[in-house]
């Protein structure tokens, strides 16, 4: 073992702590031909494949769980293939970064619009792997929206190109397998690196446009009045280009901020039907930066004494729960307690979109979560609590989404992937499947 | 431990050099970080323990990784931290370093030359150019509102003379009170700093110490921010300012004559000047002042920091390769302000520039 084996377990979840022995190879690949390589390798050898992006993620996806495994790094699969700016679309590698993207197209006066608060790290590849979205979801969709085909390497090397319509492949009787299934780039979306390897990616591109914007800034007596007014907006279709909620924070980090609070940026002309909703104040392009940045920092700030972590990340609140906004938060924060977890801050992107197991678009709040992490917690009890909540997301009709959409709770999807993996093979990331797999990943806390 | 503060976000892996370099995660400061979270489950495997020691030796310490972190990491402090454990506790592995050890206990200089040489290659150099300069090199006794420092870089290499030419040719034509340490200037304590080493740096400061209090200075001015990073945080010179040349020299001039610019300049902006030290403005205040056009290079390291020319030679030369490549700077003049990035310039051919190699021409006959 060499600490390249090791250090390949580096990522922003709460499952970090790998059975390092259990990893067999550690491939940086730059080219599919290099990918197809470490591939036969483990297909020869009887090991999985496990793909990793840029580790920002929190489903803990990306470590392999415990099988004998290769792991494949797309960090080094971060080229710009091509670009069409008459036909709106990019060609790139699954490595690259949407801010690298837009590094790209900005000078062009274009823009791929897919913004997830850590688009500095996140890899395209690894965003569709769990259906990621940031800020302005609402109006530009998730990234399976955004994405017009993934070319893939399978299990046993056969490749796929996959798109909104069906599934291309040299080899015609896989082809017409996967169609009859009707396989399209919904299954590609949070399938969470179970399905192969992508090699490529196609984005949809569009031109800046240039439009008045308003900032502002609304804070609110409580969540419920919070949830109330999202859920207005969702209901008049408001285009709200950015609105993040913050709904707690620790005084740590909040700065001069009073949550529950919302911060929109929308079209300038669009401000008597916005008012109609929410009193907010307006805020000047220097302090809506500011808030933005105050956000982003969010997930990654610490308190004076102790260390955040993300137990859960995402709470989807649509319907009755965004309603019930402040009640769900509070049940959930009673949940917290009563493990012996302090909560540290909640805060996401609203009005936003999700999609569901049967990928139909779900239209409400996203809420991260952070918790200040609890002193000599057993690993298992830790993800205990976690399983707690998954529980709680049910009763409280919430989407439990760690990590958008999380395959592990969410038995439509799993089975889905099951069709698929029956013809395409189970090679790649089998563990998230399992029924061992929550007590594979309670061993990793 | 701060290690534990990284939620391992990896926003720092897109601007570590390290990482740029070698494309794996070991190298960058998330890696190394989750190394240290994760050491429990490695440090038994002899093997895997020993690399690590090694791999915290392949770092420029240049902290743009600190920079990065929101999670209030302090980064450098770990690194110093990790490398001083290393070597106390498995010195046998870095046997490499024993000679520059040696020569700053023995002639308080990393070449191992004899200590009163300090001021002899450059004073031969540079004194038929500079009347009176012998006058200039301390000697007990002498006092002077203005010490300069100028480390062993610029007292040993010849590739520095141009600089060090500038240097002194600008503070007599702005008629300024100066001494040079000259033999009586040890080494800062930097290396050994970077080697976590901070009894053997201590011990080089204080003689340090005795002598700028000897003279009487009220400032000290070094053209190498690594040894400012040791003067200003690390001798207690209390009662003494402690400046860069460009800090000196753009407070002390208002306005200068314009630079007969006849070439394109690009500005290098050394890590430990700007990141670690904070002084951003003084130098592009300086340049401005002469009227140089120039293009801003990324705010990243040229891989000459950290001993990391000692430590991995081959990573050094490729993050600095990696730049000129990126930059397109190979027709350019790279203006920087410090030693050690000059000599990593030099090493890829390029032209090169102290600002105060510009501030001496500009005095000279710059277009008014």
């Amino acid at each position: 073992m060499k600490l390249r084996d090791v250090v390949i377990g580096a990522n922003a979840s709460i499952y970090y702590k790998l059975n390092f022995k259990k990893i067999k190879g550690v491939y940086y690949p730059r080219v599919e031909q290099d990918v197809l390589a470490a591939i036969a390798h483990a297909q020869q050898n009887g090991l999985t494949v496990t793909p990793k992006g840029g580790g920002s993620g929190l489903s803990g996806a990306c470590t392999g769980g415990n099988d004998e495994r290769i792991m494949i790094s797309t960090l080094q699969m971060k080229e710009i293939l091509s670009v069409s700016k008459d036909q709106g679309y990019i060609d790139v590698q699954p490595g690259i970064t949407p801010d690298k993207i837009n590094e790209f197209l900005t000078p062009m006066g274009l823009r791929f619009f897919v913004a997830p608060s850590s688009r500095d790290v996140a890899t395209v590849g690894g965003v569709l792997s769990t259906d990621g979205g940031g800020n302005d979801t609402w109006i530009n969709g998730t990234m399976r929206d955004n994405t017009i085909r993934v070319k893939m390497i399978l299990y046993d090397g056969r490749s796929l190109t996959v798109d909104s319509k069906g599934v291309k492949s040299n080899d015609l009787g896989l082809e017409e397998n996967l169609n009859k299934k009707g396989m399209t780039i919904h299954d590609v979306a949070n399938s969470h690196g179970t399905l192969g390897f992508i090699t490529e990616l196609r984005l949809l591109i569009r031109p800046t446009v240039k439009e008045a914007l308003m900032g502002g800034l609304t804070e609110f007596p409580d969540c419920n009045v919070l949830g109330k007014a999202l859920q207005n907006m969702i209901e008049k279709k408001i285009k709200i280009n950015y609105g993040e909620a913050i709904t707690e924070a620790h005084p740590d980090v909040r700065e001069d901020l009073k949550p529950p609070l919302h911060v929109i940026e929308f079209p300038v002309e669009l401000e008597s039907e916005v008012r109609e909703i929410v009193d907010f104040r307006r805020l000047d392009s220097k302090e809506l930066a500011r808030m933005k940045d105050v956000r982003v920092k969010l997930p990654k700030r610490n308190p004076k004494v102790g260390i955040q972590v993300a137990l859960f990340e995402d709470y989807g609140f649509y319907d009755t729960s965004l309603i019930k906004l402040q009640d769900g938060i509070d049940t959930i924060n009673a949940l917290l307690i009563e493990h012996g977890m302090t909560p540290f801050a909640k805060y996401g992107h609203g009005p936003s979109k999700w999609y569901s197991g049967d990928n139909s678009p779900t239209y409400g709040l996203i809420l991260h979560s952070r918790e200040i992490k609890p002193e000599g917690k057993q690993s298992q009890d830790v993800y205990d609590t976690v399983l707690a909540i998954v529980d709680i997301c049910d009763e409280l009709k919430v989407t439990p989404k760690p990590e958008h959409k999380w395959p592990f709770s969410d038995e439509v999807k799993k089975k889905r992937l099951e069709e698929i993996r029956a013809v395409i093979g189970r090679g790649f990331n089998p563990f998230l499947l399992s029924p061992e797999c929550n007590d594979i990943l309670g061993s990793m806390v | 431990m701060s290690y534990d503060k990284c939620v391992r976000c990896g926003s720092c892996l897109q601007f570590c050099p390290m990482f740029d370099a070698t494309g794996e995660e070991q190298f960058s400061p998330r890696g190394k970080a989750y190394l240290l979270q994760v050491m429990d489950q490695i440090e038994d495997d002899k093997e895997l323990a020993k690399e690590f020691r090694r791999l915290l030796f392949e770092c420029s310490l240049c902290g743009r990784c600190e920079e990065t972190c929101s999670s209030g990491v302090d980064l450098l402090k770990v690194w110093h931290e990790q490398r001083a454990k290393a070597i106390e506790t498995h010195p046998e592995e870095f046997a490499y370093l024993e000679p520059l050890k040696d020569a700053l206990a023995n002639v308080k200089n990393i070449y191992g030359l004899a200590a009163e040489d300090r001021a002899i290659y450059w004073l031969d150099e540079l004194e038929d150019d500079i009347p009176g300069l012998a006058d200039r090199v301390y000697e007990k006794g002498k006092t002077t509102e203005n010490i300069i420092f100028l480390g062993c870089l610029m007292s040993f290499r010849g590739s520095q003379i141009d600089v060090l030419r500038s240097l002194f040719q600008t503070l007599e034509k702005l008629e300024i009170d100066y001494l040079v340490m000259g033999a009586e200037e040890n080494c800062c304590g930097h290396p050994l700093y970077l080697m976590g080493n901070e009894k053997g740096a201590q011990e080089l400061r204080e003689h340090n110490k005795k002598v700028i209090k000897a003279a009487g200075a009220k400032r000290v001015i070094s053209c190498c921010p690594g040894c400012l990073i040791q003067l200003r945080e690390h001798h207690n010179l209390e009662g003494v300012e402690t400046l860069h040349h460009t800090q000196f020299f753009d407070r002390l001039l208002d306005e200068t004559k314009k630079h007969d610019q006849k070439e394109e300049f690009s500005y290098h902006d050394p890590c430990e000047l700007h990141r670690i030290l904070k002084i951003k403005t003084e130098p592009r205040s300086l340049i401005r002042k002469m009227g140089i056009e120039f293009k801003e290079m990324d705010l990243s390291c040229c891989g000459g920091g950290g001993l990391l020319r000692m430590t991995d030679p081959n990573l050094s030369d490729k993050i600095i390769q990696l730049r000129v490549a990126r930059e397109g700077v190979k027709n350019t003049t790279v203006i920087t302000a410090c030693p050690s990035c000059r000599e990593q310039l030099l090493g890829q051919d390029l032209k090169t520039k102290d600002i105060v190699e510009l501030l001496s021409e500009t005095l000279d006959g710059g277009a008014n």
